[in-house]
């Protein structure tokens, strides 16, 4: 079976008028699985957008094939298009008073006729796709109710009515708080996995997207990608690389993101368990180095935990302090 | 939060009661306005010359059937035309204070008419002798022809547009400069050609004649029959361009024929009643909060509904019953209407921002 999605040497961008085309991106080579899910991450501005606008056909091409299901993607009708892709946009969507049902049955557009009479069938994929986003409970809502949560997974659901092989969604959880994030993606995940879908999305999630995407896209300022899965990323460098330019830096022992530090205070640290690697954050935070050793002249903390209430211990310059939580012991530490 | 809904059922039932209700009430401002006016005629009487029965005084006969029964149907079919334009132009610009002249219909139409009527004061009469004018065909037709003009160059300038903001910018410049041309026009106009003009700006629903209601009568099906093919893409237009062609639309054949249709509809009623504002930006608004819902499929017919009795009615307060004056019909449209929608808006509750279009 054909993969999804496949690009070769494609080449993605503007075209300016009559002018030379504004190139984003050159040589790119893509593919995409049914039961994959893709995230496409990179830095702000550097063409992630453009890059799904151009594979779902909203943006012409500058060169190079796309391949839907093993056709041209410039071969398809529009309606048969629908019937491959379907996208969930970026921008916030005010449609008014329209009930979820209503929003979500938009998704059978291109399997209704002229007047969009909803078949009963029609009507079961509807509540199906709701019930598999989780928000059957509110298809009696009007969507202008609904918390930024709610309406993006009535957006998504709306998206997997139109029975698409590709879910395509740009920065999906832009305007959520994180749990919400974290629910999109886990149902972004399921729905590949669960469903046969083939997902791409685009996240400034980094975090996120190395915990649940099955492949990383990653873009950088040169429109470059490298693809891979987010562990083999993490390990051969590329994100790092990718991501430090200044003040950031990705640390492949966590996975996560951390401001570079330019502290040169040192203190020593000791104690153990999730208390240990929340106060080395804290002390890394307020500007100091954590060293294994013990330099003398430096402050030295010691965590103890105890039962019901863990204990922070100081010891600077002859004198010895305990306090009872992290805010009080960084309040002691020298400037 | 009140945000929990009656059933659809319940829902469906409201919707058709307020269907039935505005039938109720258009019928009812119908024979209103055949019987009120200057003289009032009893209903029998109406009835009677309605089935074309016998022995009804001849000057009534003559009243209802040359001058108000046109009238009130003149006003029905604007008020239907400028409402389905209007909610149209609001859907395509997802603009709330989108109305049917915002690409500049009308300013197309007013500038025919002011060439017609004060520029023949230049040229010497090139369409005059017509300052008692209102029906005048040569009005409409000049009317017209400007209107088409706009119209030809919007489906033009819409071919190539990238998004209907330009489009919308593009209009509004265009309406902009169509005023200035108008205000050069009125400036070295001499003062009863200037009045003329501004009694053309007025707007009327009066003095359509039978052969000129036909013709406008063909436009507004034609128009209003363009947007009944329309529901499906003017939902889908409430997510904007892009989720439309992704779900298989053909936006641009649907940009075309919202432009078309919209157009069509506003030239029209501007070309054979003047430019009537307010009823096209105000009655989708009441429609969307009467049947509380943005859905096309819904709205094309209840703003036919509502478009057709808020225009009887402007109609039938701008005669003045009793009196022998008549208001000029956009005095009446902006002066009654404006706080009628202010109430509607505030009435709302919070949150049920249907004003979002």
């Amino acid at each position: 079976m054909p993969p999804v999605l496949q690009a070769s040497r494609l080449k993605i961008g503007y075209k300016n008028g009559g002018k030379t085309p504004k190139v984003v991106a050159d040589q790119l080579n893509l593919q995409l699985r049914a039961g994959e899910f893709v995230c496409l991450v990179g830095p702000n501005g550097v063409g992630k957008s453009t890059l799904l606008r151009t594979l779902t056909g909203l943006q012409p091409k500058l060169a190079g094939e796309i391949q839907l299901s093993g056709r041209k993607l410039d071969a398809y009708h529009s309606r048969d298009l629908a019937n491959q892709v379907s996208v969930v946009l970026t921008s916030p969507i005010s449609v008014g008073a329209l009930r979820v049902d209503e929003l979500a049955a938009m998704g059978r557009f291109p399997f209704t006729g002229l007047f969009d009479r909803m078949s009963e069938h029609d009507w079961e994929v509807v509540h199906e796709t709701l019930r598999v986003v989780g928000v059957d409970k509110l298809s009696q809502r009007y969507v202008h109710t609904l918390s930024d949560g709610e309406r993006q997974k009535v957006m998504i659901a709306r998206a997997l009515a139109q029975e698409p092989r590709l879910l395509v969604l740009d920065e999906p959880t832009a305007y959520l708080d994180l749990p919400g994030r974290v629910v999109v993606m886990n149902l972004l995940h399921d729905l590949a996995s669960g469903h046969d879908k083939a997902v791409l999305t685009s996240t400034h999630d980094l975090e996120l997207a190395l915990r649940h995407a099955d492949r990383i896209w990653l873009m950088d300022d040169e429109g470059l990608i490298s693809q891979g899965a987010p562990e083999d990323l993490v390990l051969n460098g590329s994100f790092a690389q990718t991501f430090n330019r200044a003040g950031v830096l990705f640390d492949p022992l966590s996975g996560t993101f951390d401001t570079q530090n330019s502290g040169s205070k040192s203190v020593f640290l000791e104690g153990q368990g999730s208390e240990l690697i929340w106060t080395k954050r804290a002390l890394h935070r307020a500007g100091f180095v954590v060293n294994e050793e013990w330099i003398p002249g430096s402050p030295r903390v010691c965590v103890r935990p105890q039962e019901g209430a863990t204990t922070w211990q100081l010891e600077h310059a002859g004198q010895t302090s305990a306090f009872a939580s992290i805010y009080d012991l960084l309040q002691s530490l020298p400037k | 939060m009140n945000s929990t809904l009656k059933s659809p059922t319940s829902q469906q039932a409201r919707r058709l009661w307020l269907f039935g209700l505005f039938l109720l009430l258009i019928l009812a401002l119908f024979l209103l306005s055949l019987a009120l006016g200057s003289v009032s005629i009893p209903l029998k009487d109406i009835w009677g010359v309605l089935i074309g029965r016998e022995g009804v005084r001849e000057s009534w006969v003559y009243i209802v059937q040359n001058s108000r029964l046109p009238r009130v149907l003149t006003a029905a079919l604007a008020g239907i035309a400028l409402s389905a334009s209007g909610l149209q132009m609001q859907t395509m610009f997802r603009n709330p204070l989108a109305d049917p002249f915002i690409l500049g219909i009308n300013s197309g139409a007013s500038l025919g008419v002011a060439i017609a009527i004060l520029g023949s004061g230049f040229v010497g009469g090139l369409f005059l002798p017509a300052l008692s004018l209102r029906g005048e065909f040569s009005l409409v037709l000049a009317a017209s022809v400007g209107a088409g003009l706009v119209l030809a160059l919007i489906l033009l300038v819409g071919r190539w547009v990238q998004t209907p903001t330009t489009l919308l910018i593009l209009g509004l410049m265009f309406g902009h400069a169509t005023s200035a041309v108008v205000s050069l026009l009125v400036y070295f106009s001499a003062p009863e050609r200037i009045q003329a003009y501004s009694i053309w700006s007025f707007g009327s629903f009066s003095g359509v004649n039978w052969t000129q209601l036909n013709v406008m009568a063909l436009v507004i099906l034609a128009g209003v029959g363009l947007m009944a093919l329309l529901p499906k893409g003017l939902n889908a237009l409430l997510l904007g361009e892009d989720y439309a062609r992704t779900m298989g639309l053909n936006v641009g054949l649907l940009r075309f024929i919202v432009l078309l249709s919209a157009s069509v509809l506003s030239g029209a009623v501007t070309a054979f009643c003047g430019p009537i504002g307010f009823i096209g930006v105000a009655v989708p608004h009441i429609a969307r909060n009467l049947f509380k819902t943005s859905n096309h499929k819904i709205l094309i017919p209840a703003i036919i509904l509502i478009g057709a009795a808020v225009s009887m009615a402007a109609s039938l307060i701008a005669q003045l019953p009793g009196s022998q004056l008549v208001l000029p019909i956009n005095v009446v449209t902006s002066l009654f209407g404006a706080p009628f929608v202010v109430w509607v808006v505030l009435k709302r509750k919070r949150g049920a921002t249907s004003f979002s279009v």
